[in-house]
């Protein structure tokens, strides 16, 4: 069989122009899609990465019933004193926070807004979210009575650092209650949603407003990695029973119905990509057998059985697919690794925001992004050479080594 | 004097092409055997058959009627598979055209032939350079045929027809593309094998070069048998 690819190789070599056509056909569509695709993993995973280091954490856990109805009655009794020791006994839990969530009306001189109310610990606030980092004016939590305002919630209130607000909020007994704050610091994030319309305080604070007396609403969790969530779930579903513990997944469905969106994307764009190339890869082939008829009749002449003839020509699309693949994943690694501090999108940050993106994004390439073309390439490369090798085996010696 | 055992035989032997609905008989009763050492011609006109028969006999066609046998081996009976098992085996073909595969060296394209019979590399490797030797293209191995003239390609190409040690080696018009002088040279290179090692040769040609060194010539004449001549006889 070694002279037979041999033969395929050498082959490959004889129209240099024609082959490079196609081989550069291959590397650039194939380069094309892994960096389009790095680059769109890299979006996604920035927004689920945003979403969990901003509010999600890997982990959440609730009182029963939080999923359905997030009321502020659910509560994890005593600062979630037996949920926080669970968690912290656990290896695969690097941070926790606890946190206290409602609702309320937020009340300037001049608005009135809707808002979300979190309840942070500031210090342990600061290990699974980066609301403290993000601050683009005044203090974390540097005095006493003071609230942190996104800076769509600030401009939508005409308020800046100092300025003076009203929380109205109902409280555990369902009595309308009130106090009034200061804007200790405004942050900006990602999150689009959650700089317009969520206001951090601190928890006592919180706790006084809402009258919890020491309940919290949640502890968020932060492992190693996205990977060990599922496992810490079970750890702690273990451990806490009655209690709902859910992932970032699961608290953010379209985040990962987006990610497996995307996969499957991937997949179309490469079958795509593949097909269009095989109807390139099938059109060279075939002009290669029609200018060897006589070649092949020789071939068939001094004893190639038919079954080798048709492992020569699938060989010679098999070289030309590789050799583009090859080509095409060194010309990807080469634009990424250029690529690898991030692509700025600052001149589109409203759009990028508006979907939880920041405005630098750095392309992601996973095993994947390799295995999956690999695997289509062989497999056009099979099919592109299927009608060249059946034209070919058709051929009758008698003729064939007459043909001019 | 004990006569040797036909390696390739037909008898009634007939075949008709058909070219948009019109048939036309190339060849229709033909009898013949070629026995062991035998250096034999088919002569005739253009368009006698002489091509058709040689396709036939070295199953590279198939007839419409009639049978070849291959050492008594029937080729009618065998598949694709067989049959390319066979040719690679027991035949051996020099074509007017030389035909050598052109991005194979002339070791290597000697060197495929015995490749596909499974013969090790390094005792394949020392056979195609005796044969270069044989054939007197002794250091000429690595050339590509481009670079060969066109005899010396003619003689690649004899030299790899005896590489498998066939039965029989079947000549289609082998000195057609050459001058007279470098025919002689390959049409006598082809005798002294067939003398020397008893190589049977079975050519197809009008070329009175061949014929005149043919110990038999088998005459066609509108795809039959005229007459034939033999060493000493007619």
């Amino acid at each position: 069989m070694l002279s037979i690819f041999r033969l395929a190789w050498r082959n490959v070599g004889r129209n240099p122009r024609r082959t490079g056509i196609v081989i550069t056909a291959v590397a650039v569509g194939i380069a094309g899609t892994l960096i389009s695709m790095a680059i769109f993993y890299g979006m996604m995973f920035q927004m689920v990465d945003n979403a969990i280091r901003t509010d999600l954490g890997h982990l959440q856990i609730h009182a029963q019933g939080y999923d359905d109805d997030p009321a502020i009655g659910l509560l994890l009794r005593a600062g979630g004193k037996i949920e926080i020791r669970a968690v912290t006994d656990d290896p695969l839990t690097v941070r926790y926070a606890p946190r206290i969530r409602g609702e309320g009306l937020v009340t300037s001189p001049t608005a009135s807004v809707g808002i979300r109310i979190i309840g942070i610990d500031p210090e342990l606030e600061k290990g699974v979210s980066v609301v403290g980092d993000s601050l683009v004016e005044g203090d974390y939590f540097a005095r006493p009575r003071t609230a942190l305002v996104g800076q769509g919630l600030a401009r939508r209130l005409g308020v800046d650092v100092g300025d003076k607000i009203v929380l109205s909020v109902q409280d555990l007994s369902a009595d309308m209650t009130g106090e009034a704050l200061r804007v200790g610091g405004i942050f900006r994030t990602p999150l689009a949603e959650l700089e317009r319309s969520t206001l951090f305080l601190d928890r006592e604070e919180a706790d006084r407003l809402f009258g919890l007396g020491g309940g919290i609403s949640e502890v968020v969790v932060v492992a190693h990695s996205r990977d060990q969530a599922r496992e810490l779930q079970e750890h702690l579903s273990a451990a806490l029973p009655n209690r709902e513990i859910r992932r970032w997944d699961e608290l953010q469905p379209m985040l990962a119905s987006m990610l497996s969106v995307m996969d499957q994307m991937a997949w179309g764009l490469y079958v795509t990509i593949f097909i269009a190339m095989a109807f390139g890869i099938a059109n060279v082939l075939l002009m290669a057998i029609f200018e060897r008829i006589r070649e092949i009749g020789i071939l068939l002449a001094v004893g190639l059985s038919r079954s080798r003839l048709v492992a020569m020509v699938i060989a010679e699309s098999l070289f030309v697919t590789l050799l583009g693949l090859a080509i095409g994943f060194g010309l990807a690694l080469g634009v990424l690794s250029l690529l690898s501090n991030g692509i700025d999108l600052s001149a589109w940050a409203e759009g990028m925001n508006a979907y939880g993106m920041g405005t630098q994004i750095v392309p992601v390439l996973s095993p994947d992004d390799f295995t999956i073309p690999t695997a289509v390439a062989l497999l056009t490369a099979l099919l592109a050479s299927a009608w060249p090798a059946i034209r070919a085996v058709r051929l009758r010696p008698a003729e064939a080594v007459r043909h001019d | 004097m004990i006569e040797k055992a036909a390696i390739l035989e037909v008898n009634g032997l007939g075949k008709t092409y058909q070219t948009r609905g019109v048939e036309t008989c190339a060849l229709s009763g033909i009898d013949l055997a070629v026995r062991g050492g035998e250096f034999t011609a088919l002569a005739g006109p253009s368009g006698s058959g002489k091509t058709t028969l040689l396709n036939l006999m070295g199953a590279l066609d198939h007839p419409t009627c009639g049978e070849v046998r291959l050492d008594g081996e029937l080729l009618a009976a065998l598949g694709p598979a067989e049959l390319s098992r066979l040719r690679l085996h027991k035949l051996g073909f020099i074509f007017q055209a030389y035909n050598l595969i052109p991005v194979f060296s002339a070791a290597e394209n000697i060197e495929f032939v015995m490749e596909l019979q499974g013969i090790p590399r390094r005792e394949r490797r020392a056979r195609a350079l005796e044969l270069l030797e044989q054939v007197e293209l002794g250091g000429l191995g690595d050339k590509r045929p481009l670079e060969m003239s066109g005899g010396q390609q003619q003689r690649v190409a004899v030299a790899r027809a005896l590489a498998s040690r066939p039965r029989v080696i079947l000549a289609d018009e082998p000195t057609a593309n050459l001058d007279s002088k470098t025919a002689i040279r390959l049409l006598d290179l082809m005798l002294d094998l067939n003398q020397s090692q008893e190589t049977t040769f079975l050519f197809s040609s009008h070329d009175p070069l061949v014929l005149e060194r043919a110990r038999r010539r088998v005459w066609l004449r509108d795809g039959g048998i005229d007459r034939i001549e033999e060493e000493g006889g007619a």
